[in-house]
């Protein structure tokens, strides 16, 4: 229960922290996976899925009016989705070195809806917020500057709300299900530790589309083709020795 | 359009500017449909409205003016709120019109968004994000720590900066800006991202995380989808369903491997 509460306060400031205020990358997955690992426990594990997160969710920005998808209550979600199932599925006795990508792909693909609910209720916000800017213009009229501009902080809580009740219930979701669904099936383990070696080969490939510039293809296929080679030729070296 | 600073008398003092800046942080705070920014820049904007006037009628019609339709991007806003402050001083000392600072934010808003949307958003912020996540690739947390410490760094000292060359310089914080030449580095930050993103699909490929019951299939699997996923959203197909697509795939393709050739 304690877990679920910090990982509610994580994702909740991670909400405030993304829009309301700074903006510093805090709740970008990269930040955020990790945090909201070490929430449930585990930061290891939290940081494992936000690297490709971060990857997969590298276009999603606030540009002019447009409202992304709600990258940092998927990442809540599914880090400590992550955590919290694998914990589960090692309390059973289970044990494979695919265990951590098996568990992380199916919380990807348990929570990452999740972003998606969460740019709905961003558009709602946005349109509850409305009713703030006729009160700061009533609280203006009424003579009270003061109040009339702190109204504007009200505007903090409930994106925190939101997030800290949504990402607890996606990690409980992911940890009510991945566990048993894995210790019925141990031998789709290694199939699932393939589909999240796609995923996070996926997510490269969706942040270098996000990046819109000309020639940012030859770029990304030049420095893949060549990163590649490269480690080949290492790996080879150090057989070699 | 502006009076010189010597001849005014009143001036917002240091601290004030700073309490404003702080508060600038929280511009999208209340984000909405209507005023978009509006809140927030006038929660920004108040304690030097209150520094500049003791009247509270002249400080609520001030506050007032500011409670208008107002939508930036939220690092380059700030030198529209610095550029803001310059006018309203004057306003308070009688040198210029009422209407001047809510002009030169209406005249700023648009050019400033589209520049701070194209340097920060879609070329500043996604390149230290692909770093962070080929720092942790390669070595864990201090590669994320080290991404988002240079970030801040450059950050904060734009957004500092952009405040004060607004406040300083009023209506030529255009020049200003334009002298830091954002769409050039912006567009070579994105091609550096590309390559990093690229580099990223690389040591994934190479390594197998926790896939070493079929450590080649693993490869494959990442390098096809790194590869047909850049294609296919290229092509125009959608973020969600091709994620789902490609975790598909990878699991489909082991599934079949191991029924094939039984190395599963």
């Amino acid at each position: 229960m304690v877990s679920y509460l910090a990982l509610g306060l994580v994702a909740g400031l991670a909400a405030v922290e993304r829009k309301g205020f700074l903006q510093a990358m805090l709740s970008r997955p990269i930040a955020l996976g990790p945090l909201a690992g070490l929430a449930v426990g585990d930061a290891a594990g939290g940081l494992f899925v936000g690297a490709p997160l971060e990857l997969l969710w590298l276009g999603a920005v606030n540009l002019g009016a447009a409202v992304p998808v709600h990258e940092a209550l998927g990442t809540a979600a599914i880090a400590a989705g992550t955590v919290l199932a694998l914990r589960g599925v090692e309390g059973a006795g289970l044990a494979s070195p695919a265990l951590l990508p098996a568990v992380a792909v199916l919380a990807v693909a348990l929570c990452a809806p999740l972003a998606l609910i969460g740019r709905r209720a961003d558009r709602l916000v946005e349109r509850l917020n409305e009713r703030l800017h006729a009160r700061a213009e009533a609280e203006l009229a009424a003579g009270d500057a003061d109040r009339a501009a702190r109204v504007n902080l009200y505007g903090l809580g409930l994106p925190f709300a939101i997030a800290f009740v949504l990402a607890p219930l996606g990690a409980a979701l992911a940890a009510t299900l991945i566990p048993p669904l894995v210790a019925r099936l141990p031998a789709a383990l290694p199939p699932l530790a393939v589909g999240w070696a796609a995923f996070a080969g996926f997510a490269c490939a969706a942040g270098a589309k996000a990046l819109r510039a000309a020639r940012v293809r030859r770029h990304y296929l030049g420095a893949f083709a060549a990163g590649v080679a490269a480690l080949a030729i290492l790996a080879a070296l150090k057989v070699g020795r | 359009m502006s009076a010189p600073a010597a001849a005014l008398e009143l001036r917002v003092p240091a601290p004030t500017l700073a309490r404003c800046f702080v508060r600038c942080l929280f511009l999208q705070a209340a984000w909405n449909r209507r005023g978009m920014q509006n809140l927030g820049f006038a929660y920004a904007i108040d304690p030097a409205l209150k520094a500049l006037y003791p009247d509270p009628a002249r400080r609520r019609q001030a506050l007032s003016r500011h409670l208008g339709f107002f939508n930036c991007h939220p690092y380059a806003a700030a030198a529209i709120l610095g550029g803001a402050i310059h006018h309203e001083e004057r306003v308070a000392a009688g040198s210029e019109r009422d209407a001047t600072p809510v002009v030169y934010k209406a005249t700023l808003q648009g050019p400033l968004a589209a520049i701070g949307d194209g340097f920060f958003w879609t070329a500043l912020r996604p390149f230290f994000g692909a770093l962070a996540a080929l720092g942790a690739l390669l070595a864990g947390w201090p590669g994320v720590v080290a991404s988002l410490t240079i970030y801040n760094a450059i950050h904060l000292t734009l957004r500092i900066g952009l405040f004060r060359a607004g406040y300083r310089e009023g209506d030529a914080v255009v020049g200003a800006i334009a002298r830091l030449s954002l769409p050039v580095v912006a567009d070579r930050l994105r091609l550096a991202g590309a390559t990093v993103c690229g580099l990223a699909a690389a040591v994934v490929v190479a390594r197998p995380f926790g896939a070493e019951a079929a450590p080649l299939l693993a490869r494959a699997a990442a390098a096809v989808a790194a590869v047909a996923g850049y294609l296919a959203l290229a092509r125009g197909a959608r973020l969600f369903p091709a994620t789902y697509a490609a975790l598909a795939a990878g699991f489909g393709a082991a599934l079949l491997a191991g029924r094939l050739h039984g190395s599963l």
